[in-house]
């Protein structure tokens, strides 16, 4: 298929170093989309929005400019495939169109390593990418194998969506976009009631995390589903790994397969599962591979 | 408000940006939907406020200080009826604390990373096999003297 859309993945640390399935997934998959993406030599940690920005705000968005200057030089739209990176980036992106003395400010910086902050590029998440730009329409065109007997539940967590100002996705208390995609490759979304649920990824306290854990686990075992499905690897990480842990911790056993979207949207399009490491998976994802018939090859 | 309440609304509405949260009037929205709260008998993101109106923002700037579990999640934020942005308030006291040496010991352990390797992770053998066996293209050098010169200049 010939490219339509010419964009910059920005993979980020998380999952290009501890995920590479997920950047393999996404690779794969958009290629049936008509996106091509164009790597760039160039990119840093975004850098990550819950330490080192709150940590210091002002290097933490010199250090967020300087990744957006490389993709304005290259002139191609930024797509995330993190929370973070979306986090990060977007709100840079915005604290510098709106602020001329602040964007100065940052640019005074750049010029030492004779950057500039222009402001001519657009940053998003693949997810928002392909409904407002490439369509679902094109995804369910893409679909060869519909996953038609699976049930998702479906998990947002929090940067996809706020600051709602800035992300401009979904209203924040009622989105749609996951339950939008899901339905795009033929399987059923399932709203559980902690959907919208912080990880916790970011708190100090060490108790706090695996509390906030527990109550979305609980949440989604309310339901009758094969998997739950989310576009974030830091949720990801706490809802894989976090499973083992809770049952250390708590005893309470949960056995629900966690992937990353564009996993699924890849077996929709008949890629092998081995293609997208769903065997890496920490929780075991053999049950959705019997619903959807795939083979693990 | 008080006198030192004042003073220090003035430094953080100056790392906030713009946003003044001397207009809050506790009303708690933020509270509702703060997962940390939930989960927390200490945190509140309308105390920590509070106290920073009251000036006595001294006692949240240390190591183990509750700000540090603030989760980033957004809520207050997107709650708060006088666009306090309960979380920007507590992001611009984390930046204080930092600028004392207050901070706890993950964020330093983060922070040296990120500038040491310009990643906020490290790669390992495993997931160099992982990366060759999903056929993923190299990933480029990190572009550690652009970050270097760049924290030369802040
Ligand atoms: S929601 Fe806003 S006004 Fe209400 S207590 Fe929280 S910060 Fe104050
Ligand atoms: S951003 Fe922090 S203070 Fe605000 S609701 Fe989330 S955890 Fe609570």
């Amino acid at each position: 298929m010939s490219a339509e859309l010419r964009v910059t993945p920005f993979f980020g640390c998380m999952i290009s170093m501890k995920l590479p399935q997920f950047e393999a997934a996404v690779r794969r998959t958009v290629d049936k989309l008509g996106v091509e993406l164009v790597d760039l030599e160039g990119f840093a940690c975004c850098p990550d929005p819950l330490y080192y920005k709150t940590r210091d705000k002002m290097t933490w968005l010199i250090l967020a400019a300087r990744n957006l200057c490389v993709a304005e030089d290259a002139g191609l739209d930024i797509v995330t495939c993190c929370s973070g990176c979306t986090a990060t980036l977007s709100e840079a992106r915005a604290m510098l169109t709106e602020d001329e003395a602040l964007c100065a400010e940052v640019n005074g910086k750049l010029k030492a390593i004779g950057r500039e902050f222009k402001g001519t590029i657009q940053v998003k998440h693949i997810a928002t990418l392909i409904r407002e730009e490439i369509g679902l329409e094109k995804v369910r065109d893409s679909v060869t194998h519909p996953l038609t007997d699976l049930k998702v539940a479906i998990h947002y967590g929090c940067h996809l969506l706020k600051p709602s100002h800035i992300m401009q996705v979904d209203d924040p208390d009622h989105p749609t976009i996951l339950e939008e995609l899901i339905r795009a490759v033929g399987a059923t979304p399932l709203n559980h009631e902690e959907k919208l649920l912080c990880c916790g990824k970011a708190c100090n306290d060490p108790d706090l995390p695996p509390k906030m854990l527990l109550e979305v686990m609980r949440s989604v075992n309310k339901l009758d589903v094969h998997c739950m499905a989310l576009i974030c690897p830091t949720c990801f990480d706490s809802f894989d790994f976090g499973q083992i842990k809770l049952k250390r911790m708590f005893d309470e056993e949960f056995h629900i397969p966690v992937v990353y979207y564009f996993q699924l949207l890849a077996l929709a399009q008949g890629i092998a599962p081995a293609e997208v490491g769903l065997h890496w998976h920490k929780i075991k994802t053999d049950n959705i591979l019997e619903v959807v018939g795939a083979e693990n090859a | 408000m008080t006198e030192k309440g004042l003073e220090s609304a003035e430094k953080i509405r100056k790392l906030v940006g713009g946003s003044s949260y001397s207009y809050c009037y506790q009303c708690g929205a933020c509270v509702g939907d703060c997962p940390a709260a939930r989960h927390s008998a200490e945190f509140s993101p309308r105390k920590i406020i509070m106290m920073t109106m009251l000036g006595l923002e001294d006692e949240l700037l240390t190591p183990d200080s509750i700000i540090w579990d603030c989760t980033n999640c957004y809520n207050c934020y997107e709650r708060c009826p006088q666009d306090i942005h309960p979380i920007e308030v507590i992001i611009a006291l984390k930046n204080l604390a930092t600028r004392r040496g207050a901070v706890p010991d993950s964020y330093q352990r983060m922070t040296k990373v990120i500038h040491e390797q310009a990643a906020s992770t490290s790669m390992t053998p495993t997931m160099e096999r992982r990366r060759k066996e999903l056929d993923l293209p190299d990933l480029y050098p990190p572009p550690l003297h652009e970050i270097r010169r760049l924290l030369e200049e802040v």
